[in-house]
């Protein structure tokens, strides 16, 4: 909310720094987001056109002789065309400071002139809303008026921000009271009695057909004048953020923002009966506002209507139909509370929202109805209107339940002690009514605040008027509690032994567009079938959750100029019996130039199992994995492992399908590791086995077998085989081509035996070597490589 | 050829060799050659047995002498070879300044670091660290938190939703009440995760971001202890200086509720024209307070005999103070050059 510090200073005694004044309110809980600070402008006057003539020179030229008080009449030209004599106007004098320009004597076409008329913008106000050409003023204000200083516009502009608890704040009395009270001065509110209580006359009758309608002050004007407001009710609604318009509709706002309550003035001439009805809009009802916006209404709306048609929308605006003009001798004024969420889904639902509307969803406190009734009133009737009986349909106002309030609770949440003495002070300031009760305080909120409902939101406001600066650091004793970080000491355990293995961890977006899904098919890949899908995305970026951390990974691999390293802890997200659903992952992936070999062997392969089963043996503490060979989506069909531990899946390990590569634009081939977070099995210490004091021997074997046989099976084959002397069988080679028969490998591959209680001799070495290869012939029709 | 012969060929043999070797790897060859198990030492040996045996005492007496003989021409060899060796190696003169070849070396992304940094504070403190789902009903991310439906502050967790009442957790809370769903109090958690909401992207915001949420309940816990907790975690994040204000605000999980702030590390409170703070020489953290009694008693904790706080702080916000990054986007981008730099 925007607030002049000018307006402010009629309510409250304030610190001349802004700076001091937006502290203050930051420490109150509204803090200001900026202060505007008004440009230096000196040397304004008020001046009083005397006579008006034509140039001696100039056609478009006009000169005045302008009345400025004490002094000389001033001679001045202007080209504007709205001076006629007789009125009072801005005149920036010889020597004036304006915001672009300082004013000089200067001759205009041969004549001396002695000042300048100024318009709206060489004061800094937004020149678009006030007369085109020269500043007016009322008669009443003196020639020679300082106009900087009497309309307090060297004054600085709070931009405050106010919680949406705090409704009643959404008004220049309502932080002038917090401001009050903070400080320990006096608030000088206006004395808000109706001068038309008593007075009878005409009333306006409201039927209230909606319970989301709680209270209507109704209330008639008679000779009313519209015209525009005085120059200092424009100036401070043009400071605040709202352009004036004319009087009546001035006055409606200037309450709102000074009050909080929203009111609206309909043309009581143009309302049958002076009877208006609160009510559901209808289906499809028309209603054109009075900012010229037509609408198709629903009974989602609602409405006050006349007998006839809908003239208001409820806590939003008005009709055209029944808006104030400068013809309106007779209004009706409504100063009413509203449901506020029924406003806030009517304003959501037709996607518009006012300065009215972004009060009443915040739902206002009833009792402000007869003030928002009263503040006008008194305005109207400074305008010359006369008053008659307000009058008051819908819900009877409620005193607020009192609150019994421990005054033990400010040393148990706020960790320190208040004499009961001083926390009703504190209170009395801000409006609470308070009495002591047996060890407790009965507490009464002030009428316009609803947001005080128990003992804490007591506590809070005793904290903000004692200052939460009181709150004194402490290290709390924790007691010993039952909950585990399982889940979360993983995941940074996962992290920090990747990075360990020489990964650089990345983290991305969880949203992706639909682009994503139109690479993956045109590598000819098929995209999930059930996408999770966001219903309300702010843009086709984030229309889709991503079911893997691929893409992701490969746009990053894509940006690197040559071999790249990452992985990404997060969540993916996937679609089951209708139910969105997520799990956990882990995705580490490399990019690596091709090594020249034959198209049965990729060492880039190996050394990404080599990286997964590192990683795996640090999260795991086992160091023996089985991989088997199988196909998976994204992945190689030939270059791809599942890794298990016993005899459960637990990682992917794999080349990623070259066709995503390419779409992804890697231009290196990418090798990666995925793994399911949960499904990593908890960590298992490894126990020491004293190995043996008896040396070990070995034996190279060169087996020649079929070509579609796993290493891995072999090697466990010849393990079983060997016997319990065996302690390792490991591939180390592998051959194809010439030197063995087509369809067939050579692979070599050492076993390493060892006694555990005496040294192993050649002879029975041999022994069991030529034991195990007889097995392994029968077994995989293995021949010894000559 | 008689054994003196064959000691005389074997030792010019052996002389040659000696002189052909080079270095002290290839001694090693020529003692195999000659004086190992089957070198050439035990083959003249072995015609010993050949001899009558009253010539074979004095025969084995000069093949033991020429053995002596060849040992000590071989150590003495050797101990050249290997003073060579060293005194080559220390005449030896490289640029040590050449650049290093540098260790295969992953890192850490500097937003989980934060993340890992402030839970570990905790941890120390007694705290546990919880992780929840990204997908949360309407109900623990709302309702539970005390905010029903229809109520202002909803506006303020603009949401994606997946259904009508699934929807991407706009905030870290509803751990808090998953948590105190499962357990009796004492509760202390962090609780670090992804959030999103419906907010424009530029250099301050995001839609999607992390959290750490904090939670502590027992007896007798008071905003004196979150003050304390905070005070400590900013120590550890930002510098040993570092200051904590609590600032009055409004969430409808808390009451009282506080803005934290703590003191601007790049101007360590100075303000001025600082670009970090803008000159207020605070930085704002998050929102914190006093669980409302309305969330304990949606658990069944009696809010008379348990109290406790909760906050909730950006995470990417705090490592763009603590790393001075010019716009957090970059957290997401992982643009090699910044995460090299912090790694
Ligand atoms: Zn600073």
């Amino acid at each position: 909310m925007r607030v002049p510090l000018a307006w402010l200073r009629d309510y409250v005694e304030l610190p001349a720094d802004p700076a001091a004044v937006a502290e203050m309110l930051a420490l109150l809980g509204f803090p200001v987001a900026a202060i505007e600070k008004r440009p230096v402008i000196t040397g304004v006057i008020a001046g009083r056109i005397a006579e008006l003539g034509k140039h001696p020179n100039a056609d478009r030229l006009q000169v005045g002789r302008i009345e400025v008080g004490d002094g000389a009449p001033l001679t001045i030209a202007t080209a504007a065309t709205n001076v006629a004599a007789g009125q009072t106007i801005a005149v920036a004098t010889i020597g004036a400071r304006l915001p672009k320009l300082t004013i000089e004597r200067r001759k205009m076409r041969g004549l001396e002139s002695e000042g300048m008329m100024i318009s709206a913008e060489e004061l800094a106000l937004p020149d678009e809303w006030f007369e085109d050409g020269i500043m007016q003023f009322e008669e009443s204000l003196q020639p020679g008026t300082d106009v900087v200083e009497y309309f307090r516009l060297s004054e600085a502009v709070l931009d405050v921000e106010i919680t949406s608890n705090r409704v009643d704040a959404m008004s220049l009395i309502g932080l002038a009271r917090e401001l009050a009270a903070y400080q320990n001065v006096p608030l000088r509110a206006p004395e808000l009695s109706n001068p038309g209580e008593g007075a009878g006359g005409a009333k306006a009758n409201v039927t209230i057909e909606s319970p989301d309608c709680r209270r209507f002050v109704s209330q008639i004007f008679t000779g009313v004048r519209s015209g525009s407001s005085p120059a200092w009710m424009r100036i401070r609604l043009a400071l605040a953020g709202q352009r004036p318009i004319n009087r009546l509709v001035d006055i409606s706002n200037y309450v709102m923002l000074e009050t909080a309550q929203p009111l609206h003035f309909y043309d009581a001439a143009k309302i049958p009966n002076h009877h208006l009805i609160v009510r559901d809009a209808r289906e499809g009802e028309r209603f054109v506002a009075l900012d010229g916006s037509e609408r198709e209404l629903s009974p989602q709306a609602l409405v006050i209507a006349s007998e006839t048609s809908a003239e208001c929308l409820a806590g939003l605006m008005g009709a055209r139909s029944s808006e104030v003009t400068d013809q309106t001798a007779e209004l009706i004024l409504e100063s009413a509370n509203f449901s506020g969420a029924r406003i806030r889904r009517t304003a959501g639902q037709l996607g518009f929202r006012t300065e009215a509307s972004s009060r009443h969803e915040k739902s206002l406190a009833p009792a402000l109805t007869a003030v928002g009734a009263a503040r006008a009133a008194q305005l109207l009737v400074q305008a010359g209107a006369m008053p008659h009986e307000p009058v008051a349909f819908g819900q009877p106002l409620s005193a607020a339940a009192p609150i019994d309030f421990k005054i033990s609770d400010v040393k148990r949440l706020l960790g320190y002690d208040l004499p009961p003495q001083e926390i009703t002070e504190r209170l009395d300031g801000l409006g609470f009514k308070v009495e002591p009760a047996d060890g407790m305080l009965r507490v009464v909120p002030p009428e316009w605040r609803t947001d005080v409902t128990c003992s804490a939101d007591v506590i809070e406001e005793i904290a903000r008027m004692a200052g939460y600066d009181l709150i004194a650091s402490e290290i709390p004793a924790v007691r010993a509690h039952e909950i585990a970080s399982g889940d979360y000491r993983r995941e940074r355990k996962v992290a920090t032994t990747l990075a360990a293995l020489g990964y650089r961890e990345i983290v991305t977006y969880s949203l992706h567009g639909v682009q994503v899904y139109d690479k993956i098919r045109r590598a000819g890949v098929e995209p999930p079938a059930r996408p999770v899908e966001v219903q309300n995305p702010l843009s086709e970026e984030q229309r889709y959750m991503r079911h893997s951390l691929g893409p992701a990974m490969l746009t990053h691999l894509a940006r690197a100029n040559g071999p790249d390293r990452a992985f990404e802890i997060g969540r993916i997200f996937y679609t089951e019996d209708r139910q969105p659903l997520e799990t956990p992952m882990v995705f580490f992936a490399f990019s690596a130039a091709p090594q020249n070999e034959p198209e049965w062997h990729d060492e880039n392969f190996l050394r990404a199992k080599g990286d997964c089963e590192a990683f795996l043996r640090a999260m795991t503490g086992r160091s023996r994995f089985e991989t088997a060979a199988d196909e998976r989506d994204g992945f190689h069909p030939g270059k791809t492992g599942v890794v298990l531990m016993d005899g459960r899946e637990i990682a992917v390990v794999g080349e990623v399908d070259p066709r995503l590569v390419r779409t992804f634009g890697v231009r290196l081939p990418v090798y990666a590791c995925r793994m399911i977070l949960s499904a990593l099995p908890p960590y298992d210490v490894p126990q020491f086995q004293p190995p043996s004091k008896f040396p070990s021997t070995y034996r190279d074997l060169a087996l020649v077998c079929d070509a579609d046989v796993p290493a891995q099976r072999l090697e466990s084959a010849l393990r079983t085989a060997a016997g319990a002397w065996c302690t390792a069988a490991t591939a180390f080679d592998e051959y194809r081509g010439s030197q063995v028969p087509a369809g067939k490998k050579s692979i070599a591959i050492r076993v390493t035996l060892q006694k555990p209680d005496a040294t192993m001799t050649d002879a029975e070495a041999d022994a069991v070597i030529e034991q195990a290869v007889s097995t392994l012939r029968a077994d995989f029709g293995v021949t010894l490589r000559a | 050829m008689n054994l003196v012969d064959n000691l005389e060929d074997l030792r010019a043999r052996f002389e040659d060799a000696l002189k052909n070797s080079a270095g002290a790897g290839s001694l090693d060859a020529v003692r195999v050659a000659f004086l190992g198990r089957s070198g050439e030492v035990t083959a003249v040996r072995r015609s010993i047995g050949k001899l009558p045996p009253a010539e074979r005492p004095a025969a084995g007496q000069r093949i033991n002498e020429a053995v002596e003989k060849m040992e000590r021409a071989l150590d003495e060899a050797q101990a050249n070879a290997e003073a060579l060796e060293v005194g080559a190696s220390l005449s030896q003169r490289i640029d040590a300044t050449f650049p290093a070849v540098p260790p295969r070396q992953g890192s850490i992304h500097p937003m989980k670091r934060v993340m890992h940094d402030v839970c570990a504070y905790f941890e120390r403190h007694g705290f546990a660290v919880v992780v929840g789902p990204e997908i949360e009903p309407d109900y623990y991310n709302f309702d539970a938190l005390n905010i029903p439906p229809d109520h202002p502050a909803r506006e303020g967790f603009d949401s994606f939703f997946l259904t009508p009442n699934l929807l991407l957790r706009p905030h870290t809370s509803p751990m808090q009440i998953r948590t105190m769903q499962q357990h009796r109090p004492p509760v202390a958690v962090v609780v670090p995760g992804t959030c999103y909401r419906r907010d424009a992207v530029d250099a301050r915001h995001l839609y999607q971001f992390n959290q750490c949420e904090g939670l502590l309940i027992d007896e007798g816990v008071h905003m004196g202890h979150l003050k304390g907790m905070l005070t400590g975690m900013c120590r550890e994040i930002f510098g040993a200086e570092q200051q904590v204000r609590f600032r009055p605000s409004y969430f409808p999980f808390t009451e009282p509720s506080a803005e934290v702030d703590t003191t601007c590390p790049l101007c360590r409170g100075a303000g001025g024209e600082c670009r970090m703070c803008g000159g207020s020489g605070w930085i704002e953290l998050g929102g914190a307070g006093m669980v409302h009694p309305n969330v304990l008693r949606n658990v069944d904790y009696d809010p008379d005999v348990y109290s406790g706080w909760a906050f909730g702080f950006g995470v990417e916000r705090m490592a763009l103070v603590r790393y001075d990054v010019d716009d957090i986007r970059r957290f997401f981008e992982n643009d090699d050059a910044f995460l090299e730099q912090l790694a």
